[in-house]
């Protein structure tokens, strides 16, 4: 796999503008465990669409990973049931598969949409941003399931939030998986990655439907 | 259920009454069975309790099954046999009216893991919905609706209509074309646009029972027997795809099975001219490397598989046509090297159209070749083809003829049933190069060069002429496995020595499969099929290859002159029933191997 550590952020504006193989939209992370040396960057999980050939590996080892199983007295990884995966792939025809998954923005709209007030001596509302990792969280405790979270991240991001159907409180909430994402780990092909990327990229366009919108215009033009 | 690694459980669907049921499936058969192919096929002779049934008739069970490997991530372990009575074969001395092989079709995609996630180890229909309907899986809710709007839509656009009326892109679904709801007997069912259960006419079946689709979502998995064991065997697998075969990958990710259509031509083992030739002159500008250049944009995989053999693109030049799929081996040989058609963008066109209404491509591409013959040697005229110049390498004749095909009109009505109707009603000896077995036409690899092999694996298969079959019983068998757990033969070389399809099936049931027990079980659904065949009429004289392949001699390339010995066919043949354990005459199975083999129940 190529080295793409020294992803700056001059080469994603150029990617972006150009379309090409490095359109890489997912991810941003937390600067105490997952900054770069120099302070300039941020990793993230990223995608490179065109390596992605849709065969929901990183859903099945999300899964695995996030929802083990006790057998005989000892945790496991589980199954993989993509079902459970935090990470999603979706197919699209013209042949286009876009996996999707938290980009734990900077920003985080769902935090911003939670209801829950402050803890008075947190200041954490039911959603938060985990300070060592910078990971978003929920208290469930404290979380009630109005899905303002969800709503938000559907308007002005991926749309990757959605209720547990028992508690009907918030998942898909990207953990990183302690700082090794399995997704990455386990993909066949190489389409996804646990890099530095530019802090202040585009994170508005990142519904699925819209980033397979242009890859099929790009991919499959006639008049190209 | 105490076995594990199954739910046990059948989703059973009755369209004439529109009755729903979740019934048990024995564990004996299970046990025997596995899944997939084998138990599809269990099923069918247990609901098919007499032969000469029609299979477009109401009681003719479908069957999509998973095997025990579906939704499970080990690579590339994903496909989905459809299991049904063939509405293509026939015996030649027909002893019903309806006597019929049984047909099983293999396809990849993302199917049959969606069924197991929806609870069930496959799903079976029956009945004939009185107008056109889906199914609609959501894990234990089913629901039979209404399919009026779609009646008709090719199936790329169906593919996106019905994701539309659903709402939700996460459902998983299979479909036919206009070839299937014209009762065309070559429709198969696809899935993703483009991935089929091609061969044995299951589109057909699907269409008599006015079921244009099945779509399925689910959340759940079944408890596995060695859950720790299995976890062992697939870290082991998923290194020995990362590490140790890049070669084998690169192979698969470059060009998929179209990386043989240039090297089957140099062998002298590719379908040329409706069989005549093993080699094609022209064929690097239909194969891999032509596509990789002109074609081919992106590389898509099954369901947790590491190899991507399926590629997409856009064709652009004499025709412009979105390529969902191809060429593959077989669809660019058919439709190409077979027809003579070395133009890629019309090539493209043809796989195109063919797989948007839904048809055998093999069996198409075959037909098509036998009139392209039949013409050339003025057996047939112009009006005969209802105005088509079908000559060689004909991109629009071949186009007008095959839309004909699919809506069955005049020479089209005809030419959808097959080379063996075709050569019924051409006559003049045109059967001698009507390329089948039992009714069904052969793939694209052709018989002359590596004879021993071809002919014995395309008289010998179950559901007709089959490339997939193999050419000896230790090969059928393993094939018959591999359908039954449903893994994909294009990987089958990475599952060996610790990490076996065995021991995977060990871990996944709890129960121990030796070698020789699993090997034994593929040899039991081989020979339950062939009683099913039996009971329905087919002999050893059924099990031959057509007489062009004992009386044509290439003239072309580096294997001009090659052609079948048909003693020595006829030799081999015996051979294999000897080694089968079967009757050398009738071909069929000693009651003492059926004992043995836990099939007492097929002996009348």
């Amino acid at each position: 796999m190529e080295n793409n550590s020294n992803y700056s952020r001059r080469h994603f504006l150029k990617d972006l503008a150009l379309g090409g193989s490095g359109l890489i939209i997912l991810g941003t992370v937390g600067y105490k465990i997952f900054k770069s040396s120099d302070g300039k960057t941020i990793k993230a999980i990223s995608v490179d669409f065109e390596k992605c050939t849709g065969c929901k590996t990183c859903e099945t080892a999300c899964s695995a990973y996030n929802h083990r199983e006790i057998i005989n007295g000892e945790e496991l990884m589980g199954l993989g049931n993509p079902h459970l995966s935090n990470i999603k792939v979706f197919h699209y025809n013209p042949d286009v598969d876009v996996p999707s998954t938290c980009a734990i923005c900077p920003d985080a709209p769902c935090i911003e949409a939670c209801v829950i007030s402050p803890d008075l001596i947190t200041g954490r509302k039911a959603l938060y941003r985990d300070p060592d990792t910078q990971i978003i969280k929920n208290d469930i405790e404290r979380c009630i399931g109005c899905m303002q979270c969800a709503k938000a991240c559907a308007d002005l991001r991926g749309g990757v939030i959605i209720p547990n159907p028992e508690t009907h409180k918030p998942e898909r909430i990207c953990q990183l998986c302690d700082g090794d994402p399995q997704c990455v780990k386990h993909c066949p092909f190489g389409a996804l990655a646990y890099i530095e990327v530019a802090a202040d990229r585009d994170l508005t366009n990142l519904a699925p439907a819209k980033i397979a919108e242009k890859l099929i215009e790009q991919w499959y033009n006639f008049n190209a | 259920m105490t076995l594990k690694g199954y739910y046990g459980r059948m989703l059973d669907i009755n369209l004439t009454t529109g009755e729903i049921k979740k019934t048990q499936i024995p564990e004996e058969d299970i046990k025997r069975f596995i899944g997939g192919r084998g138990l599809g096929t269990k099923i069918l002779w247990d609901k098919l309790p007499h032969a000469g049934v029609d299979p477009l008739s109401p009681e003719n069970p479908i069957l999509f099954m998973p095997g025990p490997f579906s939704g499970l991530p080990i690579p590339s372990s994903s496909r989905t046999c459809v299991v049904t009575k063939s509405p293509r074969t026939s015996a030649i001395d027909q002893k019903f009216d309806n006597g019929s092989t049984v047909s099983y079709s293999n396809m990849g995609g993302f199917f049959g893991p969606e069924i197991r996630f929806a609870g069930y180890d496959g799903i079976c229909v029956t009945g004939k919905a009185s107008n056109p309907v889906y199914i609609k899986i959501v894990d234990d809710k089913v629901e039979i609706c209404d399919a009026t709007k779609f009646w008709g839509m090719g199936t790329d656009k169906f593919d996106n209509a019905l994701i539309d009326e659903l709402g939700d892109p996460k459902f998983e679904s299979c479909y036919i074309g206009p070839a299937g709801e014209n009762l065309v007997p070559m429709a198969c069912v696809l899935n993703t646009a483009a991935r089929a259960a091609g061969r044995g006419g299951t589109g057909c079946v699907m269409g008599s029972k006015n079921l244009k689709a099945i779509a399925v979502k689910g959340t759940q998995m079944p408890q596995l027997g060695n859950h720790k064991m299995y976890l062992d065997l697939l870290e082991k697998a998923r290194k020995s795809f990362k590490d140790d075969n890049n070669e084998g990958l690169k192979f698969w990710r470059y060009g998929g099975t179209a990386n043989a259509l240039t090297s089957s031509s140099q062998r002298g083992t590719q379908a040329v001219k409706n069989y005549g030739e093993g080699s094609f002159g022209e064929i690097e500008k239909i194969g891999a490397a032509a596509n990789r250049e002109q074609v081919w944009k992106r590389d898509f995989a099954c369901f947790s598989c590491h190899l991507a053999c399926k590629k997409s693109g856009i064709a652009k030049g004499s025709y412009s046509v979105m390529v969902h799929d191809g060429p593959e081996y077989e669809t660019g040989t058919m439709m190409g090297a077979n027809l003579l058609i070395s133009d890629l963008a019309g090539l493209q066109k043809l796989i195109a159209v063919a797989d948007d209404y839904g048809i055998d491509i093999i069996s198409a591409g075959n037909a098509i070749g036998f009139l392209m013959e039949a013409y050339e040697k003025k057996l047939i005229t112009k009006e005969y083809l209802d105005g088509i110049d079908l000559t060689w390498g004909n991109v629009d004749a071949s186009l007008e003829l095959l839309h004909k095909m699919c809506y069955r009109e005049k020479i089209g009505d005809l030419a959808c049933q097959g080379v063996k109707a075709l050569a019924k009603d051409i006559q003049q000896d045109s059967e001698k190069f009507a390329i089948h077995v039992k009714g069904h036409e052969l793939a694209a690899w052709n018989v002359p060069v590596n004879s021993d092999y071809w002919s014995i694996c395309y008289a010998t298969s179950n559901r007709g002429a089959c490339h997939m079959n193999g050419g000896s019983p230790d090969r059928q068998d393993m094939a018959a496995l591999r359908d039954s757990i449903a893994a994909c033969s294009f990987a089958a070389g990475w599952y060996k020595n610790e990490i076996s399809f065995a021991k995977f099936l060990s871990a996944i049931t709890g129960m121990e499969w030796t070698d020789e027990e699993f090997n034994k079980a593929g040899e039991r659904i081989f020979n339950l099929e062939k009683m099913f065949n039996y009971r329905e009429g087919f002999r050893r004289e059924d099990d031959s290859i057509p007489p062009k392949f004992f009386e044509n001699k290439f003239t072309f390339g580096d294997f001009k002159g090659s052609i079948v010995n048909k003693k020595e066919f006829e030799k081999n043949l015996t051979e294999y029933y000897k080694l089968r354990g079967w009757d050398s005459e009738t071909s069929k199975p000693g009651d003492d191997l059926l004992k043995e083999l836990d099939l007492a129940f097929t002996i009348q």
